[in-house]
C-alpha cells in the first residue's frame, strides 16, 4: 500500500516535470538565465570612482540630458549622433584608460549599446557599464 | 435565502459582463527601414472588445529614441485606435528592439499592462572594421589595415580614402569579391600624438555619393593632453544629420533612457 502511494507520487512528479522539460528544450535559445551584461563588464560607482584619473567617463544619454547635468569630465557619446561624437571622444582616450559608460538608470539600455559599439567597432578594451547609471552616481556623489 | 443566492449570482454575472478589454492586433512589429531612412514607424492597432471604456494611464517607451502617440485617452466599447511608436534611427545600425509599455485602468492586472515591441533591422551601408585605428606614441609606424564591405543594398563599385592631416598615408586595395576593399594606413611619424579622420568616399548613389569617416590616431602618452586633430573634411559621414522633429509624445507618455 505504502509502496504504491510512493510510486504514484513519483509518477505525478514525473508527469508534472514533462511540460517544464519540454518548454526548457523548446525555448533553450530564448530564455536568458543571465543578465544581458556580463558581470565582468559591470562596474559599481565606488569601483569606478576608485580608478580616479585612470577612468574616462562616457555619457550615453541623449544630448539634452547630458547638457542638463553629467559626471564631471564625462564625454557625450550617444547613438543618436554617434558619427559626430565618436571623433570628439577618441582623442581623449588612451589605451591605459578604463572607459565607464552610463545611461540614466539601471533599466536603460543605452550604456550597454554604446559600450558594445566601442568594443566591436572601435575595438577598445576595458569598456565597462556603470551599474545603476546616472541615478546611482548622483546618489553616491551628491 | 433564495433571493440572496439570486442577487449574488446576478452580481457575479454583472461583474463578469462589465469588462474592459483592449485587444491588440499585433504586440510585435518588425520594421525594415531603408538605408537613408531617419525614422521607423510602427502602428500598434487596438480595439476595445469589452463593455466598459478603457482609459490609458501611461504609454512609456523604453528608450529616449522612441516617441509615442496615442490618438485618444479613453477608448469606448467597440472603438478602434492605434498607438504610433516612432523610432528615431539616429546613427544606429543592425538589430534594434524597443518596447512601449501601455498601462490602462483595466481591473484585470494581466490585461492592464501590455508591452508592445518594435523590432527594426537597420541596414549598414558599409561595414568598416575597425572604425578606429591607433598607434601608441613611440610605437613602430607599421601599416594597419581596415576592411570595408558594402552591403547588398549599397552597390558601391569604387572607393577612395583620404586623410585630413599630413601625418597619415592611406592606400586602397580591391578585395577578393566585388564591394570589398582593404585600406592600408600608415603614420609617417609616431613620436608625437596626432589624430585625423580618414574620409572614405564611395561612388554610390551616383547623384549624391555617400562618404564615411574612420578615426585614426597616434595616442598621447599617459597624462598628456589630447592629440591635436585637424578638422573633418567637408563631406559628413552617413547618418550624421540631426533627426527630423518627431511629433510630441502622448500626454501620458514617458521614456527611460
Amino acid at each position: 500500500m505504502k509502496l504504491r502511494a510512493v510510486r504514484e507520487g513519483l509518477l505525478l512528479v514525473a508527469l508534472a516535470c514533462l511540460p517544464a522539460i519540454g518548454e526548457g528544450i523548446y525555448f533553450r535559445d530564448k530564455i536568458s538565465w543571465q543578465s544581458s551584461i556580463p558581470a565582468s563588464e559591470l562596474i559599481t560607482a565606488d569601483q569606478a570612482r576608485s580608478w580616479g584619473d585612470g577612468a574616462i567617463w562616457v555619457d550615453a544619454r541623449p544630448d539634452e540630458e547630458f547638457a542638463r547635468d553629467h559626471v564631471p569630465g564625462a564625454f557625450s557619446l550617444n547613438e543618436d549622433h554617434w558619427n559626430e561624437l565618436l571623433p570628439q571622444f577618441l582623442p581623449n582616450w588612451s589605451p591605459e584608460k578604463k572607459v565607464v559608460v552610463y545611461c540614466s538608470a539601471e533599466s536603460c539600455n543605452a550604456a550597454r549599446d554604446v559600450a558594445k559599439r566601442l568594443r566591436d567597432e572601435a575595438q577598445l578594451k576595458n569598456v565597462f557599464v556603470l551599474q545603476g547609471g546616472w541615478e546611482e552616481w548622483v546618489k553616491k556623489n551628491r | 435565502m433564495k433571493t440572496r443566492i439570486l442577487t449574488l449570482t446576478f452580481a457575479i454575472f454583472l461583474c463578469a459582463a462589465a469588462r474592459a478589454e483592449l485587444k491588440w492586433e499585433q504586440n510585435t512589429i518588425d520594421l525594415h527601414p531603408a538605408i537613408a531612412d531617419k525614422t521607423a514607424v510602427a502602428h500598434f492597432k487596438y480595439q476595445n472588445t469589452g463593455t466598459t471604456p478603457v482609459h490609458f494611464k501611461s504609454v512609456k517607451a523604453s528608450c529616449g529614441c522612441t516617441t509615442t502617440q496615442s490618438q485618444k485617452e479613453v477608448v469606448n466599447p467597440g472603438e478602434k485606435g492605434e498607438i504610433i511608436a516612432t523610432f528615431n534611427i539616429g546613427d544606429r545600425t543592425g538589430q534594434q528592439m524597443k518596447t512601449v509599455t501601455v498601462q490602462t485602468d483595466d481591473p484585470n492586472p494581466t490585461q492592464a499592462t501590455t508591452t508592445l515591441t518594435l523590432k527594426a533591422t537597420i541596414p549598414q551601408a558599409l561595414e568598416i572594421k575597425p572604425a578606429f585605428v591607433y598607434w601608441q606614441s613611440g610605437e613602430e609606424p607599421k601599416p594597419k589595415k581596415i576592411s570595408i564591405k558594402a552591403s547588398k543594398d549599397f552597390p558601391a563599385k569604387n572607393i577612395t580614402a583620404k586623410s585630413n592631416g599630413q601625418v597619415f598615408e592611406s592606400k586602397v586595395e580591391q578585395g577578393s569579391a566585388p564591394g570589398e576593399w582593404t585600406i592600408e594606413i600608415t603614420p609617417k611619424d609616431t613620436s608625437h600624438p596626432a589624430g585625423a579622420s580618414l574620409l572614405i568616399q564611395t561612388d554610390y548613389p551616383k547623384e549624391a555619393p555617400k562618404s564615411f569617416n574612420v578615426n585614426v590616431q597616434v595616442t598621447n602618452p599617459p597624462g598628456a593632453p589630447p592629440a591635436p586633430r585637424p578638422s573633418v573634411p567637408n563631406a559628413p559621414a552617413i547618418n550624421t544629420a540631426t533627426p527630423a522633429a518627431i511629433p510630441s509624445a502622448s500626454p501620458a507618455g514617458g521614456v527611460e533612457r
